[in-house]
């Protein structure tokens, strides 16, 4: 497309821009406006290749809008291309309307949801290794950056890890417009900084001194090489506010829209605007992706009980071949989490996130939303430092199709201390919409549950304990996502015990010593924390006098809680065992009973009701 | 210079060091040993002679933070030499009640000045502190060990933007450049690339040293204090497991206690050693 038709769509695009803020009311106009030239350049001049009509086809370029408050300039694109209308552009940030304030999936060309600074990176990258290793397909992807998010350190994490996987089919825009929120970045317009440091990381720098240049985007993006090995980075020196004298360069006008008055003086500034111009967006190279079919593997079945860690991987390797969209990724602690087992077995599906949670994260977002099944591990511990990566997921809604697992849940994975202890997963996984959580007691159940998890479409959790535990249970045991197991019942039950993981078998062991004195005590497996087996826990509470539950997890958000709310309105009382001091380093079985949810503690509970 | 050793004192001390600390790690029965002895030359150097210790009470005392917190024994045994607490409590590492914990807690002993052990994050609790001895007009000098394995974590590089941008020339961070994290060499695991380039490009002082070297260990953080303008990022490149050939360069040495055998054979490798 000849440089001055790209001007014209460039003057539409910012139109469209300052007239769907200025209606809105609200928004970002002034980020918009600074990538404009770079974005229609990349749109519609040839180098963004991507069927408008069928937006999942899997040969399509992709783009992710990182600076997802750009999302005026993401809409008006595709209103330059013909796809959404002038009217749709009018109903910018309103209730019900997919053109949200920040790109949600509900605007089916939003890949995933972006909005928090700094993740996009991550899930390009995710979109990019699929491309390279998972469907071989020859697409590129495309994310757009602010200046002020890359110091985010989970950019670096994902630039890191684009290098080290030699993402050459990952081409990051970084839109240098010297402006965040309330005033300079701290790098300002230094090129050759931001140029320094993605170099030292490996990437292919193009530096762009002036991003409003259109023969010079053209020319930068002809300068990408998709063959060097390398991704490659555009570092582009733009202007804030561009195009509009009182916008230029301005502080205090990010995430601010012009009045009725200001935004007509505006229009005069940006020239004749054509609205019968629109973009044309080049089609992909189609070609088929590839298909993966796993071998089974046969494991050896073992006769000792295994630690749920250690099924957790074996499991992998059992539902490899009736799951080949799944991908399994682990934060440099698979020998740990166990998910090195699969790693062994189909080493092709396995990949290495380092020692960089958030980025494994937005990593798997990424596979996700290209079809792929992420199994995800590390230790519950470090699944909460990328919490607002699995918070962000949750709204790529049904893209995000994505298991995690935790490993060392808890006080009992003992001598390494308590900040290697997985205390608040269970409350963070609980608060997502939808979500499911999952707790094992024994290496038959977490069998199970893993397969569970794959055959669930959603975001899932599971939990799993360091220790080896006595197995409870038998293969062909049923198991159900919102299920739990009665282990000890009788007519005489005088308290039920409500456990899951390894205070499952505390209470186990409670109950005997109870039977022994002559009290009965229900024992339940809650190993559906959400959601709950209600009915169950409801049928509890009308049979026994009291419930108790008894976790190795901090008493807030934990099983604790879920189980008094849904019990909330019954008399029953529900008292919760739980881990409350601040732990420390000791064997297992010293830090549970200094908890206080051992198998004493739980029979010193129960005689004291 | 805060203190008078000769260098052949500091690698005497280095080995004693390191023999206390394997004697903790067997006694726990768990623990850390390759990294806590590929950073003892240079921790010894630095708590010994080159930083301003005297007691872990000094409101004006020097602040080293560990960020790598899974070597714990390392620092344990250190802070026990240094009198801050009896030497006999070392062997209660690992055990419950114990003030020596798997990884560090603050005070747990004296001379702790934060908790670590979940990677990445002890850098960006110096960078803090060393802005607040800036604010405050102080002499304390602010330093960080971390290991090659957490530059991973993006939190590592937040803290080395913002460590540029604050110009803390009164922050240095060593890296403990062993090449080797728990599932093999860091450069098969993960090739780092040129680190001094990318540490540099974030704006900082880098100093590359042979981490198994006394005197280069005292005169690059001899070097860090003279520094202006900037923070000082020492990259010693050190082995893991050093001093034990049965562990140097072992990746599996990473979590591993040695058992009484492997420890007396430690302990006469360390003993010949010396003699040499």
């Amino acid at each position: 497309m000849e440089t001055s038709t790209l001007s014209k769509l460039a003057v539409r695009v910012r139109y469209d821009i300052l007239q769907m803020t200025t209606e809105a009311g609200s928004g970002h106009p002034t980020s918009s406006l600074s990538a404009t030239d770079l974005l229609t350049g990349l749109f519609f001049g040839g180098t963004f290749r991507f069927d408008l009509h069928h937006p999942q086809d899997p040969c399509n370029d992709r783009i992710i809008f990182s600076k997802g408050h750009a999302s005026p300039l993401f809409y008006a694109l595709y209103e330059a291309a013909g796809i959404l209308s002038q009217e749709d552009l009018m109903t910018y940030r309103a209730m019900g309307s997919p053109l949200e304030g920040h790109p949600t999936p509900r605007f089916p060309y939003a890949e995933a949801a972006t909005g928090s600074l700094g993740q996009g990176l991550g899930i390009g990258v995710g979109i990019a290794m699929n491309a390279r290793y998972i469907d071989k397909l020859p697409y590129n992807t495309y994310v757009l950056m602010g200046d002020s998010e890359v110091a985010e350190g989970s950019v670096w994490e994902a630039a890191e890890l684009a290098s080290q996987y030699k993402l050459d089919n990952l081409v990051g825009i970084l839109d240098v417009n010297r402006l965040g929120q309330r005033g300079e970045t701290m790098l300002d317009w230094e090129l050759d900084a931001y140029e320094a440091r993605f170099a030292a990381f490996g990437w292919h720098t193009i530096v762009l001194e002036d991003g409003h240049d259109l023969d010079a985007v053209q020319a930068a993006y002809r300068e990408i090489d998709h063959a060097c090995g390398r991704p490659t980075i555009l570092i582009a020196r733009t202007v804030k506010g561009k195009g509009v004298s009182f916008l230029e360069n301005q502080d205090g006008w990010h995430g601010k829209t012009l009045s009725r008055e200001q935004f007509d003086r505006a229009v005069v500034e940006l020239g004749p605007v054509d609205l019968n111009l629109f973009g044309t967006i080049e089609p992909p190279v189609q070609t088929m992706p590839a298909r993966w079919t796993p071998m089974p593997q046969v494991q050896a079945t073992s006769p000792n009980a295994l630690s749920t860690r250690e099924a957790y991987g074996r499991a992998l390797v059992d539902i490899a071949p009736s799951h080949p969209e799944m991908v399994v990724l682990d934060a440099e602690v698979s020998n740990s989490t166990f998910a090195a087992t699969f790693g062994r077995a189909y080493p092709e599906r396995f990949f290495e996130m380092y020692i960089a949670e958030q980025n494994m994260v937005s990593v798997a977002l990424g596979l996700s939303t290209r079809g792929r099944v992420p199994f995800v591990s590390t230790f519950a511990a470090f699944l909460s430092r990328a919490f607002d990566q699995v918070r962000m997921a949750q709204y790529a809604m049904d893209r995000a199709n994505i298991k995690f697992t935790g490993s060392h849940a808890g006080v009992s994975i003992g001598a390494d201390g308590p900040s290697q202890m997985g205390l608040e997963d269970i409350a963070m996984f609980r608060t997502l919409v939808d979500s499911v959580v999952l707790y094992p007691a024994d290496d038959v159940s977490t069998a199970a549950l893993v397969r569970l998890m794959a055959d669930h479409h959603g975001i899932c959790y599971m939990r799993t304990t360091r220790e080896a535990l006595p197995r409870l249970y038998q293969e062909g045991d049923a198991f159900t996502i919102g299920g739990s197991r009665t282990l000890s019942r009788s007519d005489d039950d005088r308290v039920t015990l409500v456990g899951a993981g390894i205070t499952l078998h505390e209470a186990l062991k409670a109950a005997e010593t109870l039977a022994a004195s002559g009290i009965n005590a229900r024992v339940i497996d809650l190993y559906s924390i959400k959601p709950l087996d209600i009915a169950t826990l409801r049928t509890a509470a009308a049979e026994t006098a009291a419930i108790i539950t008894i976790e190795d997890h901090y008493a807030e958000g934990g099983i604790g809680e879920a189980v008094a709310a849904a019990l909330s309105d019954v008399a029953t009382p529900v008292f919760s065992l739980a881990v409350r001091k601040l732990p420390m380093s000791g064997k297992p079985d010293e830090l549970l009973a200094y908890e206080e949810i051992d198998a004493s503690a739980i029979v010193r509970r129960v005689q004291e009701l | 210079m805060e203190h008078d050793y000769s260098i052949a004192e500091l690698k005497h001390l280095a080995t004693e060091i390191r023999k206390d600390t394997l004697r903790s790690i067997t006694a726990a029965g768990s623990g850390h040993p390759g990294g806590s002895l590929s950073a003892a030359d240079i921790m010894t150097a630095l708590y010994f002679q080159v930083a301003n210790l005297k007691t872990p009470t000094d409101p004006d005392r020097d602040r080293i933070f560990w960020s790598k917190g899974h070597i714990a024994p390392l620092l344990y045994t250190l802070l026990a030499y240094k009198g801050f607490f009896p030497r006999e409590e070392l062997i209660t590492l690992r055990k419950f009640g114990s003030r020596l914990q798997g990884h560090p807690k603050k005070d747990s002993p004296p001379g702790v000045e934060t908790s670590t052990g979940s990677l990445g994050q002890g850098l960006s609790v110096a960078v803090g502190c060393a802005y607040a001895a800036r604010y405050d007009h102080s002499p304390v000098r602010v330093w960080c060990l971390n290991g090659d394995g957490e530059l991973q974590e993006g939190q590592i590089w937040e803290a080395l933007m913002a460590g540029a941008h604050f110009k803390l020339d009164n922050l240095c961070t060593i890296i403990d450049n062993n090449g080797l994290q728990i599932d093999g060499k860091v450069a098969d695991v993960m090739d780092l690339g040129d680190l001094a380039a990318k540490v540099r490009a974030f704006g900082w002082h880098v100093i590359e040293i042979d981490g198994h070297d006394m005197q280069q260990c005292v005169n690059a953080l001899e070097e860090a204090k003279t520094v202006k303008g900037q923070p000082t990022a020492i990259i010693a490149h050190t082995i893991k497991g050093k001093g034990v050939s049965f562990m140097e360069d072992q990746a599996g040495w990473h979590g591993k206690a040695p058992s009484q055998d492997e420890l007396a054979q430690a302990l006469r490798e360390l003993d010949g050693e010396e003699g040499e």
